[in-house]
């Protein structure tokens, strides 16, 4: 069984299709890039894969649970031990340090660990960071804390949107590095994007299109 | 533009901008109503204070000092009298205004049926005066003596005919001739008798128990004093004593300089309402009752002392909740002035932009909380002292000074920090 | 690590370092409190505080003889004694007599000076009050009639007999007099019948007469409202035998309705400014929680329940509500004591009762103005605030 599939998924906002009819299989352990200019809904499927929002038609069963069917308070409980977040814009919670940022994660999810929360820092390579607050982190140690902080849970899937929207290159580097090893670990990801260079990476991309899925490209030059 | 964008965010952050409006509103109504209540406190409770009677009184100028001293010797009246037709004048003096009650006193010592003797006092009960100056008046013991509390019966209405022979007796003296309401008891002088008919028993708790209250004309015709009376209580709204009318007091008002006089002959001052008393009622001489008039001005001044400090600690705190709330929403909109500056706005005009906004917003907050002020200032005056709080026109200004530098002191801190961040900062790292 | 640890450890961080924003917060609620505290605290000790100052208004209760015959000192110390002693301001026994002074008939009192300055504070004196035996006040017009100033002399004369009934009879039968001299201290000014006396002490009035321990009446000044006064004359009538208590009604009657007014004043006057200080501070507070909208989308993306999200900024609010009472307690209590000084010189009584209930109530305005923001937050999509803005 594959981890997600997303059956005949449409999304209509009032007279707007935000997704038409989307189908998509997403394999354990997989590497799937999204892609797409603005507003052809790639932020509607993360949001749908992310649990923070229902299709109007279609089924998407993740790990074998039909998220469209779901209360919101079910999906709050499926988001949070499944799917690991990162965003764009980082999203730290700013009064807390690094490791704290991590720690809240686990909070919701469990119980808070300190170490666990360093040693996911450490993989992220931000050990000598873990006391600063996010204003004293650069853009990409932000976004490296966000990583950690996805992780630190164990998810079925990481789930990036533009996740190096608000970087330079040397970051998006070391972003696409971590990713990389997240791979090797078997770890499912999952990143929206319109940078080509991101979405040459990953092993699979998908394009979308005024909300229809129009391309799919397997990457032959994925290196293991 | 620059108007477009405050319209827009007037208009468009609607719930944001009713928000600091009604904090400012609230704000406001506060300060109106406490200013208000503070400015009106003194007459209001000065017309309270009123409830103890007479702070004034008005003897002949050849007094009957030794009258109730050789009173023993009865029937032998040779003392000085005022004249009751020239009671109408206390209300034509300077400060007529401030006089709120007065009533003439005469008495004599009359003898009862069962051969007692007793003291018999005519005053006016809620005596009707037309005065030349067009006023109408209703003046008498029935408000001065509020603290009397009539047992049975009711008070002499010497509006109604048919009251001319009614008399009160005082409670003590009623208990112990087993009188009652409707009872008739005949009194007699030298000058002749007369049947009068109990209205009312009244509880006074002082000597007045023993005594009995009629109409100054029965008096007047037992005594053979015809048209006299022997002293007169005035109740009137003073201001409390200072320096300058302590001086005049003491020393009299010869002794003050030429304007001294002036501010303390308008200035209504318990002695300069006497002195003018005694200009107007030919030989006669007007003194304040200390135990009313000393302390009242105590508890005026302590009274408006305590509102002054409260309404201080309430400005004190709708500033503060003026320009906390503010502060907070200007912080909040640290997204839009880092956008602001990154699309190349200068300081000066997000600046301008931000404080207009705020400053637009607290003209209406602050119109509506005057008016809101105004409300609850006569709600208390209403519900504390039956009526209205007098609008003093000073507080406007005043409480537009106050929302004008609060709105100030709350923005432009908050912006000055939200400028020396870098719009990068702001826009994303948060 | 614990859950709670993590909890406090969060709450404790959005606390001190977000420092800008959590101290306009807190500013609001320590105002907050501080007005609901320093006010409550005034509008308790009003009544009791102006209570004295009325006291100026003199005695409020007199004791007379029952048997219209005169009262003893113990009777007098007895029926005193059965009223709370921190409540008696003050206590003057009188004894009239009539004397003659230039062959003229005055009525002279005697008393105790210490005790007529606190019943009756309104006496306005010119020159000095008595201090030592063989002083004496004279009314003002009795000063006038006898052309007497403060520092003359002035010779009492006591018939032992009675007062003669005619000016012949005075001068010309042999009569039983006692004589004493008196230097005039002050002269008296208060505009009602004491101005026709002259005051000297009792020790004086018993040499004079001859006789002690006789007294006509006994002025007192109690610091109590009028029921509580009721309930003192009616024990001390019928405790004390040959006394009987009444209160002076135009002193307690006019003061009831006068204190009546001016503490249904400050209590409307409370209520209205703590209403509105209350809504002030839950406008802050909403506006200082409204700000973190995003960060609620964001916990919720990262599996925060709706409750635990609520759960921690109440934690928070809580956490600052408790902080800005106590502070405000204090800040409360200093600013009544401040008024206490200036209004009455008198410090306050303050409740201690005050301080949890200030506490409580800033920490229930605090709760339930994060509480409106924070669940409308959390009903938000996460993704909408996430992205949005």
């Amino acid at each position: 069984m594959s981890l997600l599939e997303i059956k005949n998924v449409s999304k209509i906002y009032g007279p707007l299709k935000a997704l038409d009819n989307v189908n998509l299989t997403v394999e354990n352990g997989e590497w799937l890039a999204i892609m797409g200019p603005s507003g052809s809904g790639k932020s509607t499927m993360m949001n749908i894969i992310g649990c923070m929002d229902k299709p109007s038609l279609g089924e998407v069963i993740l790990d074998g649970v039909d998220i469209a069917k779901q209360s919101s308070k079910k999906l709050t409980e499926i988001r949070r031990d499944k799917i690991g977040l990162i965003f764009q814009q980082f999203h730290l919670v700013n009064y807390l340090t690094a490791v704290e940022n991590v720690m809240v994660s686990q909070y919701y999810h469990s119980m808070p660990d300190e170490k666990e929360a360093l040693e996911a820092l450490e993989r992220v390579g931000l050990a000598d960071r873990a006391k600063h607050l996010p204003s004293q982190l650069s853009g990409g140690e932000q976004q490296r804390v966000c990583i950690a902080r996805a992780l630190i849970n164990h998810p079925e899937i990481i789930l990036a949107d533009e996740p190096t929207g608000n970087l330079d290159e040397a970051n998006e580097n070391i972003v696409i590095d971590i990713f990389k090893q997240l791979h090797r670990q078997g770890t499912t990801l999952i990143v929206v994007t319109h940078d080509p260079e991101v979405a040459e990476v990953a092993q699979r991309t998908v394009a979308l299109e005024h909300g229809r899925l129009v391309k799919e490209i397997i990457n032959n030059n994925f290196e293991e | 533009m620059f108007f477009r964008m405050i319209k827009g965010a007037l208009f468009r952050q609607k719930s944001k901008m009713i928000m600091i409006a009604v904090t400012i509103a609230l704000g406001a109504s506060l300060a109106t109503a406490m200013l208000n209540i503070m400015l009106d406190v003194g007459d209001k409770v000065n017309q309270e204070l009123k409830a103890y009677g007479a702070n004034i009184t008005v003897v002949p100028k050849e007094s009957s000092v030794l009258n109730d001293l050789y009173a023993l010797d009865e029937g032998e009246d040779a003392s000085a009298h005022l004249k009751e037709e020239d009671l109408g004048k206390i209300k034509t003096i300077f400060w007529g205004f401030n006089i709120i009650d007065f009533s003439p006193f005469i008495s004599t010592t009359v003898t009862a049926a069962d051969g007692e003797a007793v003291k018999l006092n005519g005053a006016w009960f809620n005596h009707h005066l037309s005065l030349n100056t067009g006023e109408e008046l209703d003046a008498g013991i029935h408000s001065l003596r509020s603290w009397w509390d009539v047992r049975s019966g009711q008070w002499i209405d010497e509006q109604k005919d048919g009251n001319e022979n009614a008399v009160m007796v005082g409670a003590v003296y009623a208990e112990r001739h087993r009188l009652a309401t409707g009872d008739t008891i005949t009194v007699s002088t030298a000058n002749g008798s007369k049947a009068l008919t109990v209205t009312g028993i009244f509880d006074a708790g002082g000597d007045e128990d023993e005594q009995l209250f009629t109409t100054v004309g029965n008096v007047q015709a037992l005594s053979n004093n015809a048209g006299l009376i022997d002293s007169i209580e005035v109740s009137a709204i003073t201001t409390p004593d200072n320096e300058l009318a302590r001086k005049a007091a003491t020393k009299g008002p010869a002794s003050l300089s030429p304007a001294d006089y002036e501010t303390w002959y308008c200035t209504a001052y318990v002695s300069s309402i006497c002195y003018q008393i005694q200009e107007a009622i030919p030989d006669s001489v007007a003194s304040p009752v200390r135990q009313v008039a000393e302390s009242e001005g105590n508890i005026l001044d302590k009274t408006q002392l305590l509102m002054v400090l409260i309404t201080i600690l309430s400005l004190f705190g709708s500033a503060l909740g003026i320009s906390n709330l503010v502060t907070a929403s200007v912080m909040e909109r640290s997204n839009e002035i880092g956008l602001l500056k990154a699309i190349g706005a200068r300081d000066y005009s997000i600046s301008g932009i931000v404080l207009t906004e705020i400053i637009i917003t607290a003209i209406v907050g602050g119109v509506a909380g005057y008016f809101m002020g105004y409300g609850f200032a006569q709600i208390i005056g209403q519900t504390v002292f039956n009526a209205s709080i007098e609008m003093k026109p000073m507080v406007i200004p005043l409480v537009a000074v106050l929302i004008v530098i609060v709105t100030l002191a709350g923005s432009i801190p908050a912006i000055r920090m939200l400028l020396r961040l870098r719009p990068a900062e702001v826009l994303h790292g948060r | 690590m614990k859950k709670q640890t993590m909890f406090l450890r969060m709450i404790t961080a959005s606390l001190l370092r977000r420092r800008s924003r959590m101290l306009v917060a807190l500013l609001a609620i320590a105002v907050g409190a501080t007005i609901l505290s320093g006010l409550v605290t005034i509008y308790y000790d009003v009544p009791r505080q102006m209570g004295e100052q009325f006291r100026s208004y003199g005695a409020n209760m007199i004791f007379t003889s029952s048997d219209s015959g005169k009262l003893t000192k113990s009777a007098i110390d007895k029926a005193v004694g059965s009223i709370k002693s921190s409540r008696v301001v003050g206590v003057a026994p009188y004894r009239y007599e009539s004397v003659t002074v230039f062959e003229r008939p005055v009525m002279a009192a005697g008393t105790d000076f210490e005790g007529v300055q606190k019943t009756s504070p309104y006496w306005r004196i010119s020159g000095e009050w008595p201090s030592a035996n063989g002083q004496a006040l004279v009314g003002k017009e009795t000063a006038e009639t006898l052309a007497l100033k403060a520092g003359d002399t002035v010779t009492l004369v006591y018939d032992l007999e009675g007062l003669p009934a005619t000016a012949d009879e005075a001068s010309g039968g042999e009569r039983k007099q006692n004589t004493r001299d008196f230097t005039v201290a002050g002269v008296l000014d208060t505009g009602g019948n004491e101005e026709k006396y002259i005051f000297i002490s009792i020790g004086d009035m018993d040499a004079l007469t001859g006789k002690s321990d006789v007294y006509d009446m006994a002025e007192l000044s109690v610091s109590a409202a009028q029921d509580q006064l009721k309930s003192y004359v009616s024990t001390i009538s019928a405790k004390v035998d040959g006394l009987s208590a009444r209160m002076v009604k135009r002193v307690t009657q006019s003061e009831n309705t006068v204190l009546s007014k001016l503490q249904a004043l400050v209590l409307l006057v409370t209520v209205v400014v703590l209403l509105l200080t209350m809504i002030c501070v839950a406008t802050t507070m909403m506006a200082v929680v409204t700000e973190r909208r995003r960060e609620v989308g964001l916990r919720k993306a990262l599996g925060a329940s709706n409750r635990s999200i609520i759960y921690e900024f109440m934690g928070e609010g809580l956490l600052l509500g408790g902080i800005g009472g106590l502070i405000g307690s204090v800040c409360g209590f200093i600013f009544a004591q401040a008024v206490s000084m200036n209004v009455f010189n008198s410090s306050i009584q303050f409740h201690w009762l005050l301080i949890p209930v200030t506490i409580l109530v800033s920490v229930l305005v605090t709760g339930l103005s994060c509480l409106l923001p924070v669940r409308s937050a959390t009903e938000v999509d996460p993704a909408l605030v996430l992205k949005g803005e």
